[in-house]
């Protein structure tokens, strides 16, 4: 059955454009716009930061991707972040994150715990940016989040090739710095050139910026086992209903 | 969240653009069931973008108000484009057709699917194309078991279908219909001519013919070893 480090298997045929389709039509633009001029939207209109990162597979940690989440805080221990390919409008929804601070990190059992990795370090290198942000605006922020720890789930492996979304979903993992965590360079210097910054200086400027108190054991679990997680999906005998009243 | 926290995240939304979010055009509130216990119904909150005229993606969400919870991602592909897909992928996708036209039977109140907002006229198109779409969805946040944090691996969900497990419990869709306001008459008026799909793929709903749904389990796996840097 499928798995999230398996290859799907042969891609369904197309003119390469991932997606495959048919552009859209006139009417439906218009159905769109029409639609969206009578909802409000609301959970979308909170999505209210775009940060820009890195991120790897648990199960194959040279396959690094450049990340954009877009972030909706629910309070001040958790955010939950829809995450896309790029930031242009075509972009694909690869999966969501869910960040949560320190204290609440330390309430899940250690078998959760595992699936969730660190930001001190993805952050304190200034790997994760806010494109257009001044960094003096972010500063409180980024000691907020240096704090925190992340579960992503990527439901559409776009940089393997999938034109479609295939498989089982698959656990993501945050840059580190050491071995496998370590983003390639080139990665980094086209991300950088995209949005004119420089990651070293914004490394310097963060030097002040402090991890948790003290860093979780079972987080980024990879770096004392060698171990990722893959998903496997299993066929299982259904729950049967109870009868209708 | 402290006022400060709510200055700056404002402050930062001025300055981005947020592109890929401003492409959601649509909100649809419809029904789900987790495939390996199809006795859990949940009412879905869909925020939906449209990449061509044979894709959608979805952040689906528990509810439409600002508290809203992210609980996972759906993926709507035309049937021309399902009929691509390898076979053990098939498995995983459901078809959307009842969560748009049920079929009559007393207890089964026509028009899962509903925009909320939306006058059903103007949708008319729109749903007679969904109807014939699969679905691929999973759920990352099981908020309905009562998790207040997302917890363990994603579960596969599917569409309501017409027979046994697959039937929405008419109290939880009443209780939508009130909260929405939604007319069954205007949903009957406009929905009673979707046409029948000519070809309802059989691996699509895989539970129909097999009984069995679909659960992810968490592996630990050897990591694959990185190249010497060039």
């Amino acid at each position: 059955m499928a798995s999230s480090d398996r290859s799907p298997g042969p891609m369904p045929p197309g003119n390469g454009a991932v997606p495959p389709g048919k552009p859209m039509t006139i009417g439906q633009h218009v159905l769109d716009k029409g639609a969206q001029m009578l909802q409000t939207l609301k959970p979308i209109k909170q999505m209210s930061q775009h940060v820009c990162t890195f991120a790897a597979y648990s199960h194959d940690m040279t396959r690094q991707i450049q990340t954009h989440h877009f972030v909706h805080r629910l309070n001040q221990d958790f955010l939950q972040c829809a995450v896309y390919d790029s930031d242009a409008p075509d972009a694909r929804l690869i999966g969501v994150e869910y960040i949560v601070s320190e204290r609440t990190f330390e309430t899940l059992p250690p078998e959760e715990q595992k699936l969730w990795h660190s930001h001190a370090h993805e952050i304190q290198s200034g790997l994760w940016v806010n494109p257009r942000v001044p960094e003096m605006v972010l500063k409180s922020e980024l000691n907020d989040l240096a704090k925190t720890y992340g579960k992503f789930w990527c439901t559409w492996q776009v940089d393997r090739g999938d034109r479609l979304p295939l498989g089982a979903p698959a656990l993501m993992m945050s840059p580190q710095e050491v071995n496998l965590g370590i983003v390639r360079a080139e990665l980094v210097k086209e991300r950088d050139r995209k949005y004119n910054i420089c990651t070293d200086d914004l490394k310097k400027s963060r030097v002040d910026i402090l991890g948790p108190e003290m860093m979780n054991p079972f987080a980024d679990y990879w770096k004392k086992t060698g171990k990722g997680f893959a998903n496997g999906i299993e066929q299982i005998q259904m729950k049967l209903r109870a009868p209708f009243p | 969240m402290s006022m400060e926290q709510r200055v700056l995240d404002r402050g930062a939304q001025l300055l981005q653009s947020l592109k890929p979010v401003k492409q959601t055009k649509q909100h649809a509130c419809t029904f789900a069931l987790y495939s390996h216990d199809m006795t859990r119904q949940i009412e879905t909150h869909h925020f939906i973008t449209r990449l061509n005229q044979d894709f959608l993606q979805c952040a689906v969400y528990d509810s439409n108000d600002a508290h809203a919870r992210l609980i996972g991602i759906e993926y709507i592909i035309s049937d021309s484009i399902f009929e691509t897909l390898p076979t053990e992928e098939q498995k995983l996708c459901t078809l959307m057709r009842t969560r748009f036209c049920n079929f009559s039977s007393f207890w089964i109140k026509l028009g899962l699917w509903v925009n909320p907002g939306v006058p059903e006229m103007v949708m008319k198109t729109e749903m007679e194309n969904l109807a014939k779409t699969y679905g691929k969805f999973w759920c990352t946040w099981q908020v309905d078991r009562g998790d207040k944090l997302p917890l363990g691996a994603p579960a596969l969900v599917m569409s309501p279908q017409a027979v046994s497990e697959g039937i929405v419990r008419p109290d939880l869709i009443e209780k939508r219909n009130i909260k929405y306001n939604v007319s069954i008459e205007a949903l009957k008026a406009s929905r009673v001519e979707i046409a029948e799909p000519e070809w309802i793929n059989p691996l699509a709903d895989y539970w129909k013919q097999h009984g069995k749904g679909f659960s992810v389990d968490i592996e630990p796996a050897e990591m694959k070893k990185r190249a010497p840097f060039a």
